[in-house]
């Protein structure tokens, strides 16, 4: 038996071996045991965890095997007498099996080490993307300068992402790219990876019912999940987004559109344009319906705000739009004493312009689904007027 | 009557002269303060294990909170992400620091080591109790810092979080685990003196019962690592209130520093957890088997082996963290390492069974679950120390599967087992075992439904300590949390089982089991002083003298056969 799982694994580093070299034709599908594998390392994850369960399961038939069979053998009922041609010890058979899980561990740890390298290591080549991760949001910056709040990757094309946290440990988790690497503050830290399979892009790819790749915002294109795994409080477990997979040239006309969005868009327009994308930022912390969050609600915010006692004639903020500016900037600044001050800081994130979509946004409420963020349907896409 | 008279010549008097025979050490002396001031290892020992129980039912509870929470996504049963992230650290927290890390060795421990060994104390029985006012301490911060507004760090503190969070009971809650790590450093400390210096004649280091052999290797780790974790508390306590800058990056700190002392104490930890559970288990599986066990040395070393190799893998906690690939590859390599003593061990329980005698117990059941579950949480840590695998699975649900079957069915259901298996002889009092076992079998069940599914959840992506999830993952969800109900129903039952023996049960013999170690020798419950005169010291795994004694309605240890007791009795062994 000892020798079949050798074997096995033998031939199953000869297959890992030969899928380094020849790549996949498409995401493989999830399994019992793994979700879809889209990256170009997550086939030599999924052998190796195969090569583990193989181990496992016959170690554990095992076990419980002759467990079952000695107990029901030997069977002693209350007044028997015992048994006495019993062995107490076995020089060589104990041997045995000190000997061969050690063989079956090294074993092991040369198949995980092979395909943890492939994991560590980045090819010179790749396409840098830097992520700030803070309490309790993601944002990704491209080399033309362009963010987002869900990662954008090209196809094909190993990518590094540059890591640094504002504030506490986050960890940057995308299981169908097999990926994850922890995020400390004070450090940058890296992931990569290359996946050569393009997901939809939201709003320009309807879902496929037939993709492989299943997950994704209900109403868009597929994408991968992409999760913070590090313990990070009150909204660990709302920091995760999604990750669209571009062909190169789609990549490249999303990240120009991108880096420019907002900059073709008529001041008079923003806030129904840009408002709603900006604000899908906010919603992790901040609702429209006046339901009381990490943050206060932006429902009422701006009656709230002027009735403050700092704000006013001869007050520290003149207006309430100063004091909003000043939120979004430095929002230790003045917290309200019923919530915490835990806003990250969105200096360099958000431009005069988008805080100008903001506080429109503020403005106009009662022109957006208090769910979704975005323009209700009786209004008018192109002009923000009701129909 | 609470005491039975052994007939046999071999046998150790229960009575001293003078002093009735039903006098034993919960009736030797009476009223509160004769147990709150005693220094009887006993005692202190049964003190701890309700303490120890009743925590347990506390992080039991949270555990079912949380749970029933993740039934569904989004808010289930509270509406605030911040109260959950209170109920799992919580139930972490007192998990590990007030039931799993004290249950054995202080409760059991203390109650068993000493009679087992043949001394008629611990070494420092003043300390002992001085330990148990420790845990107490420990338990009434954990009270405090929820009164002053509990903490949401997780058990494991890690930084900056746990120096920035605004959760108010931070400080008490480090103060907490600070003193109950003293509470197991005197334990260790005290079990190593009491097993250097207080065997009796005759009782060599290789004639010393297996459990014995776990608990000493114990509390070599218990002395060695809990003061780091002492030292790591308090410099996080330093900096949170004067703001010096060790940990927090934004004063100068390293965060991975922290995670370094934090796992060079809470891996070793992870062993004081279980090996005083497998060495329960090599004693419930023997005397279950009534046969010598197979391997006695091998397994002995064994535990000396996980106890050396406990303090040079606490790396692979780590993989993800920034470490540097040079060093996550040694802490790979030598975290395999305690896969073979834990392999070993394994395989000698079994060879144990084979032609022996197995009655199948109450804690011979617990003994078999223990074996079916600590091999699914031995061999999942194969994934985990693997590093390509453990990039996936490291903080997932598999990682909460995996600690789980190791830290909850195996060193909980040990010391569960344990119980079971010396409850007769610390209360004198049979329990119910036909609902023991149901119980064990439900709790078996429910623990399998509970956590197996948590494999897959991990696998598949679910990370831990999230209060919202996925909707893709709610069918493992409500299937593990059905296993927690299961799993509650159980362990009512056990306590049903257990309670019920002292309304109904019968009086327990003195070897309910058949066991031939000291403490089965002394009557049930033990006298005040455990042994009149020095025991004589037996082949504790030599079950041939031991015979069933159906007016005793137990075993009774006849030693005037055995050559080694007896030398008149030359070659009359054989012939047995």
């Amino acid at each position: 038996m000892t020798h079949q799982i050798l074997a096995h694994t033998a031939s199953q580093i000869s297959a890992l071996a030969a899928f380094a070299q020849t790549g996949a034709a498409e995401p493989t599908p999830p399994t019992f045991w793994m979700p879809v594998g889209a990256s170009t390392i997550s086939q030599g994850v999924d052998h190796t965890l195969d090569v583990i369960n193989w181990i496992c399961y016959v170690f554990f038939a095992l076990v419980v095997g002759l467990t079952v069979w000695f107990v029901v053998k030997y069977r002693h009922r209350t007044g028997d007498k015992f048994r006495t041609d019993y062995p107490t010890h076995n020089t060589p058979l104990e041997i045995t099996w000190s000997v061969i899980p050690t063989i079956i561990v090294i074993g092991i740890f040369v198949v995980g080490f092979r395909s943890y390298l492939d994991i560590y290591t980045a090819p010179k080549n790749a396409f840098d993307i830097k992520v700030t991760a803070q309490k309790w949001a993601w944002s990704f910056q491209y080399p033309n300068g362009a963010l987002s709040d869900d990662l954008y990757i090209p196809a094909g094309r190993p990518v590094r992402l540059v890591l640094r946290s504002t504030d506490v440990l986050h960890s940057l988790y995308i299981p169908d790219f097999r990926v994850k690497r922890d995020i400390v503050p004070g450090r940058y830290t890296y992931a990569w990876f290359q996946c050569d399979f393009p997901t939809g892009q939201p709003g320009k790819t309807p879902r496929d019912p037939n993709a492989k790749v299943v997950s994704g915002p209900e109403d868009d294109a597929q994408a991968h999940t992409l999760f913070c795994t590090e313990y990070c409080g009150t909204g660990h477990s709302k920091m995760n987004r999604y990750v669209y997979v571009l062909d190169e040239a789609s990549f490249g006309q999303w990240m120009t559109d991108q880096s420019q969005w907002m900059d073709k868009i008529p001041e008079e327009e923003l806030y129904f344009k840009a408002g709603p994308k900006i604000f899908a930022r906010c919603q992790q912390c901040h609702s429209l319906d006046g339901t009381v969050g990490i943050g206060p609600s932006w429902k009422g915010i701006i009656e709230r705000v002027k009735a403050y006692p700092i704000v006013g004639d001869g007050k520290e903020y003149g207006t309430w739009e100063d004091y909003i500016r000043t939120s979004i900037l430095v929002p230790g600044k003045y917290v309200v004493p019923t919530y915490g001050n835990v806003m990250p800081s969105f200096k360099g994130q958000l431009n005069d312009k988008a805080i100008d979509a903001v506080l429109g946004y503020m403005q106009q409420l009662e022109k957006f689904d208090t769910k979704t963020g975005k323009l209700k349907a009786e209004f008018d896409p192109a002009t923000g007027i009701k129909k | 009557m609470t005491t039975i008279q052994l007939p046999s010549p071999g046998a150790i008097p229960d009575t001293i002269e003078g002093r009735p025979a039903s006098d034993n050490y919960l009736t030797h002396t009476r009223g509160i303060l004769s147990w709150i001031f005693t220094l009887d290892h006993k005692r202190i020992g049964v003190m701890y294990m309700w303490s120890v129980l009743g925590a347990f039912l506390l992080g039991g509870t949270f555990a079912l909170l949380l749970r029933t929470e993740l039934l569904t996504p989004g808010p289930t049963i509270t509406a605030s992400a911040d109260t959950y992230n209170q109920w799992f650290t919580l139930h972490g927290a007192i998990m590990v620091f007030l039931v799993i890390i004290p249950s054995i060795p202080a409760a059991l421990g203390n109650i068993i080591l000493p009679i087992m060994l043949g001394a008629k104390d611990v070494a420092f029985p003043r300390l002992n109790l001085f330990s148990y006012y420790l845990w107490v301490t420990g338990a009434v911060l954990c009270v405090v810092s929820l009164a002053m507004g509990g903490f949401d760090t997780g058990w494991t503190f890690y930084t900056p979080y746990s120096t920035t969070t605004t959760a108010g009971g931070v400080i008490p809650v480090l103060t907490a685990a600070f003193v109950l790590g003293f509470s197991s450093i005197f334990t260790g400390l005290n079990f190593i003196v009491t097993v250097h210096k207080l065997r009796p004649p005759g009782m060599t280091w290789f004639r010393m019962p297996l459990f014995l052999w776990a608990i000493y290797a114990t509390a070599i780790i218990q002395v060695l690592a809990t003061p780091v974790l002492g030292i790591t508390l308090l410099l996080l306590i330093v900096e949170r209130t004067v703001n010096i800058g060790i940990f927090n990056p934004s004063m100068g700190g390293d965060p991975v520093l922290y995670q370094h002392f934090f796992w060079f104490y809470s891996h070793p930890a992870v062993y004081i957890m279980i090996l005083p559970a497998m060495g329960i288990i090599s004693e419930i599986i023997a005397i279950n088997s009534h046969r010598a066990i197979f391997g006695y040395r091998l397994i002995a070393f064994s535990s000396i082996a996980i106890a050396f190799f406990s303090f040079i893998v606490w790396g692979h906690h780590m993989f993800t963290s920034g470490q540097s690939a040079l060093m996550n590859t040694l802490f790979s390599a030598i975290s395999f390492s305690v896969a073979i003593p834990s392999a070993v061990k394994v395989f000698n329980w079994i060879a144990t069974l084979y032609k022996g005698s197995v009655s199948l117990t109450t804690p011979m059941w617990y003994a078999l679950s223990f074996l079916f579950l600590f091999t699914i949480g031995g061999l999942t840590g194969l994934h985990l120390a693997t590093l390509s695998t453990d990039v996936h699975l490291h903080d997932t649900y598999f990682v909460v599967a995996h600690f789980h079957y190791v830290m909850m069915g195996s060193a909980l259901i040990g010391m569960i087992g344990g119980l079971h298996h010396w409850w007769p002889k610390i209360f004198g009092r049979m329990y119910d075992e036909r609902l023991g076992t149901i119980a064990c079998w439900i709790i078996f069940i429910g623990f399998n439904v509970t956590f197996f599914t948590q494999f897959m959840l991990g696998s598949q992506g679910m990370p831990r300590r999230y209060y919202d999830y996925q909707p893709e993952f709610q069918v493992y969800h409500v299937i593990s949390t059905i296993g927690s109900y299961i799993m509650a129903v159980g362990f009512t039952l056990t306590a049903i089982s257990l309670f019920g023996s002292f309304f109904n049960g019968k009086k327990a013999p003195a070897n309910p089991w058949g066991g031939r170690s000291l403490e089965w020798q002394c009557a049930s419950p033990p006298p005040f002083d455990n042994f009149a005169k020095a025991p004589r010291v037996g082949d504790c795994y030599d079950f041939s003298v031991v015979h069933w004694d159906p007016k005793l309605g137990g075993y009774r240890v006849d030693e005037s056969n055995d050559p080694e007791v007896n030398p008149a009795a030359q070659g009359t062994k054989a012939a047995h």
